[in-house]
């Protein structure tokens, strides 16, 4: 092979690597853009509070483990309560058959953001709502400034309020969940008596900071905090996903039920 | 060009489309075994082209000329989409090869990984990068 085709096939290898928007690695510092130059900053609304929208989606990566340093800015030792644990060790057992997605149930909070569907964010005066391509197709509104409900019925996605601290900084508080969501692929569980705190920044405009606080008394003995980066992917538009439509892995999988 | 030169540009292409995020939503590990890799030519007899995987059919003639109707798993339309695949790729009657995981259950589906498609380019075709399946990197061991 000649010189310059070993000099083609490198620089092919580095456009490979720094295209990899989300592609399942682990969050690298701020990856500047293809020709070098660095992202420009977030687009900002009249009000002064950061846009997370605009023409793209966010695309995740598929955060497996939302406590490995493999998808997670850093190594979380998660403080299992003993049925929290055994649950784990269950699901880790059995290569995750159960797992709710696998029957193309909802993703849930926060789990949403650490799966490989892009999804986009609409901010409204009252309401900012986040549309997910998968899996399945759903919406997931934040009321904010608002109080959560006395007794919110129980939901996949719960009931999400939020707040900004300053203009760059937006903060959903979630309750109300029903207990059958995993935190993540590996099978971190989540109980009806999950708590959610996440953080939404936007340092760039190709960079989503995000940020998510779980307390759950019957499955962690205090809370614990993680955080990886979305990338922004201008110019692509979600998709629809209907999971149901042809989910023939179920009758491979071994599985009977999701837990 | 010489030949050379493509099997650079094949490289490419290959490594650029495995850079492409992709999509899945169960378990790799639970559904099929990393250690029964296979090679299958064959003729595409289906093409379903809808989520959560895209699935197609082939049919494999062995060496006493049986034949099998292999269903291959791939990613969904929606990431398949954004890595250059499109609903046209396969047809039937295509004749394509591919290298696939065979699911545990010992039934005649796999999981397809690259697929050489008629007319010669050859794509990544996995569920995800990081489904657990090898050459990716999933999910850690058992504790």
């Amino acid at each position: 092979m000649s010189k310059l085709m070993h000099w083609i096939l490198l620089l092919a290898i580095a456009l490979a690597v720094l295209s990899m928007p989300g592609n399942c690695q682990p969050p690298s510092p701020r990856r500047p853009p293809a020709d070098g130059k660095p992202a420009p900053p977030a687009a900002r609304l009249p009000d002064g509070k950061v846009d997370f929208g605009g023409k793209g989606v966010w695309a995740p990566i598929w955060v497996l483990d939302w406590a490995d340093k493999k998808w997670v800015t850093e190594a979380i030792d998660v403080p299992f309560t003993p049925a929290g644990l055994a649950l784990f060790k269950e699901r880790r057992g059995n290569n995750s058959k159960d797992d709710p997605e696998g029957y193309c149930l909802p993703a849930g909070v926060p789990r949403y953001t650490g799966t490989p569907y892009p999804f986009q964010m609409i901010q409204l005066p009252d309401r900012i709502v986040i549309l997910y391509e998968g899996a399945s197709h759903m919406y997931r509104v934040i009321l904010m400034n608002a109080k959560h409900s006395a007794d919110p019925d129980p939901s996949w996605l719960g009931e999400s309020i939020g707040w900004w601290e300053g203009n760059d900084t937006l903060v959903v508080d979630t309750v109300g969940f029903n207990g059958r969501t995993w935190l993540d692929y590996v099978g971190h569980p989540a109980s009806d008596q999950l708590h959610v705190i996440e953080k939404f920044r936007r340092p760039d405009l190709l960079t989503l900071l995000y940020e998510a606080t779980i307390e759950d008394p019957k499955n962690y003995t205090k809370t614990w905090t993680t955080s990886f980066k979305v990338r922004f992917q201008p110019g692509w538009e979600i998709k629809e996903y209907v999971c149901l439509e042809n989910n023939k892995d179920l009758l491979h999988l071994g599985t009977k039920e999701p837990k | 060009m010489t030949t050379k030169l493509k099997a650079v540009l094949a490289a490419i292409a290959a490594l650029v489309v495995v850079a492409v995020p992709m999509l899945a939503h169960h378990s790799f590990a639970a559904e099929f075994d990393p250690k029964q890799s296979i090679s299958l030519t064959g003729v595409v007899t289906k093409v379903e082209w809808m989520n959560p995987h895209t699935h197609f059919y082939i049919d494999v003639k062995d060496e006493k000329g049986n034949v099998t109707n292999w269903d291959l798993e791939t990613g969904s339309p929606n990431g398949l989409s954004r890595m250059g695949w499109t609903r046209h790729s396969l047809k039937e009657g295509d004749v394509v090869s591919l290298q696939a995981f065979r699911a545990k259950d010992g039934s005649s589906l796999a999981s397809a990984r690259m697929v050489t498609l008629a007319d010669g380019r050859r794509i990544f075709a996995g569920a995800a990068n990081n489904d657990g399946g090898p050459g990716t990197t999933g999910p850690p061991p058992a504790k």
